[in-house]
């Protein structure tokens, strides 16, 4: 049967497209053309062309939006990244028993919704019965106890650790996993030659794991540019606009503002953006054969 | 063309959202041949609240056999968000709670989502509970004015922004509840000197720095100068940029930056706020009546008008009354929409009021026998407060009704002001920008 021509084998993946079609292109080919209106969500929607893309390019909030997203790209994918790399070249080295409840445990915050994370943190940071204040206060560090989702200077980064506190146990895994995967006779073979625990991770470790850098370069990148939940639940993008992302302008503009239409033109940027990006990574990203 | 398709799917999902309501509908009645349900949504969230809506709605259906009451409660913001969505959809709820002002009930009336209420106005006699000028913050008329028109709206309790203050937290400071703006201010000033936190505040969520900073600049109004401010919210046109708007917001600029709010609001929630309050953190407090509800439990704290600077005999309030209720178009048989006046009439009856005033909550119509009710001191000084605004005719209104846009503009700006990173005047230009850019809209 399924040496049959493709188009006949068709009919047994039907199901499937017409359930994806139906929840996800159909939604992505109504929001462009919705970008292309203006509409309040309630009366019809009006044609007005480019005019949405126009404005939104022209728009200072927007931007503020993105820069505050290229902020966030080092909290969600950079410092996990890192974070995951170091942690799991030392569990790696350590015993059996030790790894599984060393990785159980750092990997734990990344199995819990991070809406809920939002609000646990949103109770860790306030300023009046939060514990990190109080902690400070205890050791006499009154000084440091900031009111840290309120503060302009301190909210993005106060944010952005929560992120990185999810995703660096995923990160942890996936690299264990690749790690695993390296043959062991190249690091007898590095021992032999006199090379240090060093030159072992930086010549073996790290261009055999540039797969898995790459997986999780274009996950933590696409969680970061479709950032919400988290923001949403500690700081709906404020103070002012000091942790406003895309999602939550998007968000702002379409329920808050009733305009849809430019709410869906920021949306289509958005996605361009994680395509775009995603397409430099899987570029740029590659071991030097080029195969992977 | 595609404008001619998008002309086409609109009725087509209207026609859609009817049949599956006409289902609906038919499904419900098949269950029982006289059961109706009424849908209903609120905004009474807090515990408080809840178990007195909770109480009418089931004294409610025990008085109409038959009708079941259907409520979601939803927090002031939520509603906000979805009603107008869920309504245009044909699914929403057929009485609900409605914030006055251009961004929800003046955008449901000039999307015809709200019914008039004029006839039930007439039937029930509203307008002899209710004084003229409360009602008219419910009226919209077709060319979209606010303030005149038909009435789309009636709300069941009072809300007036004052002063919360801890009568305990000044004795012990050896000082007694404030009589002017001048008298406030010097306490102020000792409350700080003694380092005891003047001012509790909550900005992280919340809009009590909005009401914080409007209430100040009310209280620097007298009623008889009023037709300004009436003007501004009313649509008339105006202008924000006052010099009572400029010196609240540099008055609480200085608050902020010298130390005269409680420490961390910036990271605090209102309503966390209010809670620290209640447990003794603060002398002042500045807010609406809504929250007379957690701040009974510390019989130590009273609430009075925002004190008003020398000469100003009748000043001002923020607020008057709460969200309205509202019948919207999702009663499309005059069964429907006269079960929803009904269930109205009786939220804004004498019983509601005495429910609302027994769980210390300020009703929005004269108690016609308060006997039997035990009263709260924070309640009695509530209707007095009524009593004397509405005598003098100070009852204000909230700023962001001006504009469909204004209470973003105000929850976006205050953060910088409160921070030092926006001057007062750029504050102030920020409001008056939003309402000109509306004003021209509906030129």
């Amino acid at each position: 049967m399924l040496d049959a021509p493709s188009r006949k084998n068709l009919v047994y993946v039907l199901p499937g497209l017409i359930v994806y079609a139906l929840f996800v292109f159909v939604p992505i080919l109504s929001a462009v053309v919705l970008s292309f209106t203006s509409w309040n969500g309630i009366t019809r929607p009006i044609l007005v062309g480019i005019a949405n893309y126009a404005e939104l390019f022209a728009d200072g909030r927007f931007y503020v939006a993105l820069r505050n997203n290229a902020v966030l790209i080092i909290f969600y994918c950079v410092l996990p990244l890192l974070i995951g790399i170091c942690l799991a070249a030392i569990i790696s080295v350590v015993r059996q028993r030790e790894r599984l409840a060393l990785r159980t445990l750092l990997f734990l915050p990344y199995i819990m919704p991070t809406a809920v994370l939002g609000i646990i943190w949103q109770w860790l940071y306030n300023p009046a019965f939060g514990p990190i204040d109080q902690g400070l206060r205890l050791l006499g560090l009154g000084r440091f106890a900031l009111p840290w989702l309120g503060d302009f200077t301190f909210v993005l980064p106060a944010v952005g650790a929560v992120a990185t506190w999810y995703f660096f146990g995923f990160c942890m895994v996936v690299f264990l996993t690749g790690m695993q995967r390296i043959d062991p006779s190249l690091f007898d073979a590095a021992r032999v030659d006199g090379a240090r625990a060093w030159q072992s991770f930086a010549y073996i470790t790290m261009p055999s794991l540039l797969p898995e850098i790459r997986v999780v370069l274009l996950l933590t990148i696409i969680a970061s540019i479709k950032s919400f939940d988290l923001i949403f639940t500690m700081t709906r993008g404020g103070p002012g606009t000091a942790t406003l992302v895309p999602n939550i302008y998007m968000y702002e503009l379409g329920f808050h503002l009733n305009r849809y239409g430019y709410a869906a033109a920021v949306a289509i940027i958005g996605a361009v953006l994680v395509f775009a990006v995603n397409y430099a990574i899987h570029r740029l990203v590659r071991p030097a054969h080029g195969t992977a | 063309m595609l404008n001619d398709f998008l002309r086409r799917m609109t009725p087509l999902t209207r026609s859609t959202a009817g049949a599956a309501l006409a289902l609906a509908i038919g499904a419900a009645a098949s269950g029982s041949a006289h059961a109706q349900a009424l849908v209903t949504w609120d905004d009474y969230t807090f515990a408080a609240q809840s178990a007195v809506i909770e109480q009418l709605n089931k004294n409610f259906e025990a008085a109409h056999p038959g009708v079941t009451v259907q409520r979601t409660a939803r927090t002031f913001d939520d509603l906000s968000m979805t009603l107008k969505l869920a309504v245009s959809a044909g699914n929403g709820p057929v009485v609900t709670k409605v914030n006055q002002g251009a961004g929800d009930m003046g955008a449901m009336v000039k999307e015809n989502l709200l019914v008039p209420l004029d006839p039930y106005i007439a039937k029930f006699g509203w307008d002899k509970r209710q004084s003229d000028s409360v009602l008219a913050r419910d009226r919209w008329s077709d060319k979209g004015e606010f303030g005149v028109g038909k009435t789309y709206g009636i709300s069941g309790l009072g809300e007036m922004v004052g002063l919360y203050y801890n009568l305990k937290v000044l004795t012990d400071a050896g000082l007694k509840a404030p009589t002017s703006f001048e008298d406030f201010l010097s306490e102020l000033d000792a409350l700080k000197a003694k380092g005891i936190a003047p001012i509790m505040l909550g900005t992280a969520k919340g809009h009590l720095a909005l009401h914080m900073i409007t209430g100040i600049a009310r209280a620097h109004i007298d009623a008889a100068n009023r037709k300004p401010l009436d003007d501004l919210i009313y649509g008339h046109g105006g202008t924000f940029k006052t010099k009572d708007n400029l010196d609240a917001a540099a008055l609480v600029q200085h608050w902020a930056k010298d130390g005269y709010l409680y420490a961390g609001f910036q990271g605090i929630s209102g309503d966390d706020s209010v809670q620290l309050f209640v447990a003794g953190q603060g002398a002042f407090l500045l807010d609406g009546t809504w929250y007379f509800g957690d701040m009974q439990v510390n019989p130590d704290i009273h609430f009075t008008p925002v004190p008003a600077p020398a000469g100003v005999k009748a000043p001002l309030s923020v607020g008057g009354i709460d969200l309205a209720w509202a019948i919207s178009t999702v009663a499309k048989d005059q069964a429907s929409k006269d079960a929803a006046g009904q269930y109205i009439d009786y939220m804004v009856s004498d019983e509601a009021a005495k429910a609302w005033a027994t769980a210390g909550y300020l009703p929005a119509v004269a108690l016609a026998d308060a006997s039997g009710i035990k009263m709260t001191s924070l309640l009695t000084e509530g209707i007095a407060m009524w009593n004397k605004l509405n005598a003098n005719n100070a009852l204000g209104h909230y700023d962001d009704w001006a504009s469909p846009t204004l209470l973003k503009t105000f929850d976006e700006n205050t953060p910088l002001l409160l921070a030092n990173s926006e001057t007062p005047e750029a504050f102030v230009d920020a409001l008056d920008k939003d309402y000109q850019a509306y004003m021209a809209t509906m030129k």
